[in-house]
């Protein structure tokens, strides 16, 4: 499955929404976010998700500057190398966490309008971080024979 | 309801004992018996119980007891002595939901960190984890013991504001304790604490009013703190300080966003404010920043940045410019956002550090 598709996102989202054991410990979250993966070939792909409480509701193919209350935003080489670490560990370790990716900002940078809404990215970190940490399960099976 | 059509006339005037009894709370509410407030899919949270006249905060509530807010309250109830009495003394915007945010995301620094993943580490990089713990758990607090200073004043019928902030007491209880269990779980301990620490800490809590006080504590103190925990990715030596820092900041984070809309909420409803809160932050700054260059702090945080003693000046100090800056832009871009422009104003030194004015300007602007 290629990271830079509503598929992908959707199978996340399939997965979050799968196993609420693992997001109710953490809370519920709401938040609008956009993903933006930049290719020199060809033209951005971008993702709108959604999160309420403990689901991710919403995933929507969206323009690269589409509103939201923040955005995350690299060079689709830098996602692949977050989520091959993801897949390679169970989980983003070191520096590939996607805290780590954005604070350090070389690659995948944070943005938005308000601090208010790029104050969501802090508060609501870890949720974000199971859900891409989900794509281990996903990228494992889809390799499984 | 059915209560219209009973008759109550009949009780007893008095009880077996010969106590008088009062019937008279059996009659219902005056306005809103038979509002039912319904569940959202999460459950009955604040905001959907704030319907109705219980709903409506008032700006200057008439009551100063604890009588709560939509009872029919008894004439001449005591003053409990409140001082913060108008809405825009404590009031934010988003208090409901950050409330509900706060009791839906507590964790336990006991069970919820993977304390048996912790690793030995070098004699230096635990050093300077400790040093920060020590420093943590020592300014950690005063998000906790200021709250609790200005809590009994407030107006009862603001009980949302004060709900919030007890959920920030438990907060900064959970992160002293997490920090003072880092710094002691893997045989470093407690290292030194300096003087700066707490003349920060004393500005703070001897803030002059509660906005000032909370403009130097969740704007400012908290703020810095939060790009602090965010840092704390980098600076981790394992995945349980990673964790720990990961999930102290989603804590930090919604004081910080308390913080922000209330001051934008106080200086919108009384403009007056503003002075005194840039007042506070021309004095807390100055402070902050020399706290924040103690010796003690800034070598620390350079030694876990660069992963150790050896590449501290190469990769630890500039790293550390770095993260300043992001710390300096993130706090003067919340202050855009609540409505006090630091940028004509603070004495940092914004070009030195490489802030640029024109991207906060406009975090202002488009908010």
């Amino acid at each position: 499955m290629k990271i830079n598709t509503p598929e992908f996102f959707s199978a996340l989202a399939v997965e979050m929404n799968a196993h609420p054991e693992r997001y109710q410990p953490l809370g519920e979250a709401d938040m609008d976010v956009v993903i933006v993966m930049r290719d020199a070939r060809r033209s951005p792909f971008a993702v709108r998700l959604a999160f309420e409480g403990i689901r991710c509701e919403h995933v929507v193919e969206a323009e690269a500057d589409s509103p939201c209350e923040y955005r995350l935003d690299g060079p689709l080489a830098a996602w692949q190398a977050m989520f091959d670490d993801i897949v390679a560990n169970g989980r983003a370790t070191g520096l590939h966490t996607i805290n780590s990716l954005a604070l350090l900002g070389d690659d995948i940078a944070l943005g938005g309008s308000d601090p208010m809404g790029l104050d969501k990215f802090s508060r609501f970190n870890q949720t974000l971080q199971e859900f891409f940490d989900g794509a281990s399960t996903l990228l494992a099976l889809e390799v499984a024979p | 309801m059915s209560e219209a059509t009973k008759d109550y006339s009949k009780l007893p005037a008095v009880s077996p004992l010969g106590a008088p009894l009062d019937w008279a709370w059996l009659r219902g509410a005056k306005s809103e018996w038979g509002v039912r407030p319904k569940p959202s899919p999460r459950g009955l949270t604040m905001l959907d119980i704030a319907v109705g006249t219980y709903g409506e905060v008032p700006d200057h509530p008439t009551h100063r007891s604890m009588a709560p807010r939509g009872a029919d309250i008894e004439p001449g109830t005591p003053d409990m002595g409140y001082i913060l009495n108008d809405k825009a003394d404590v009031w934010a915007d988003n208090t409901r939901e950050l409330y509900e945010e706060a009791v839906a995301r507590q964790w336990s620094a006991t069970r919820d960190i993977p304390w048996g993943e912790l690793q030995e580490l070098d004699d230096d990089v635990e050093h300077a984890m400790c040093q920060l713990c020590t420093l943590l758990t020592e300014v950690e607090m005063i998000a906790a013991d200021l709250p609790a200073k200005w809590m009994w004043r407030m107006n009862h019928e603001f009980i949302e504001a004060k709900m919030f902030l007890c959920t920030q007491i438990m907060d900064e209880a959970r992160h002293a304790e997490v920090f003072r269990k880092r710094a002691l779980a893997n045989g470093g301990g407690l290292l030194v604490s300096r003087n700066g620490a707490t003349s920060l800490l004393r500005t703070i809590i001897e803030a002059k009013s509660y906005t000032q006080a909370t403009a130097l504590m969740h704007l400012l103190g908290e703020g810095f703190v939060l790009d602090l925990f965010r840092m704390g990715e980098l600076i981790a030596p394992s995945e349980v300080e990673k964790r720990i820092f990961r999930m102290c900041m989603q804590d930090e984070a919604r004081h910080v966003a308390y913080g922000t809309m209330h001051i934008r909420y106080s200086v919108e409803h009384d403009p007056d404010v503003a002075e005194e809160v840039h007042e506070a932050l021309d004095h807390g700054e100055m402070i902050l920043t020399e706290f924040g260059t103690a010796p003690d702090v800034s070598t620390a945080l350079a030694v876990l940045l660069a992963g150790g003693v050896e590449h501290v000046e190469d990769k630890g100090f500039p790293m550390s410019m770095e993260m300043t800056k992001k710390q300096f832009s993130s706090y003067l871009a919340r202050c855009e956002r609540a409505g006090i422009s630091r940028l004509e104003r603070t004495k940092i030194p914004l070009d030195m550090l490489g802030i640029d004015i024109e991207t906060i300007r406009n975090a202002g602007r488009t908010a």
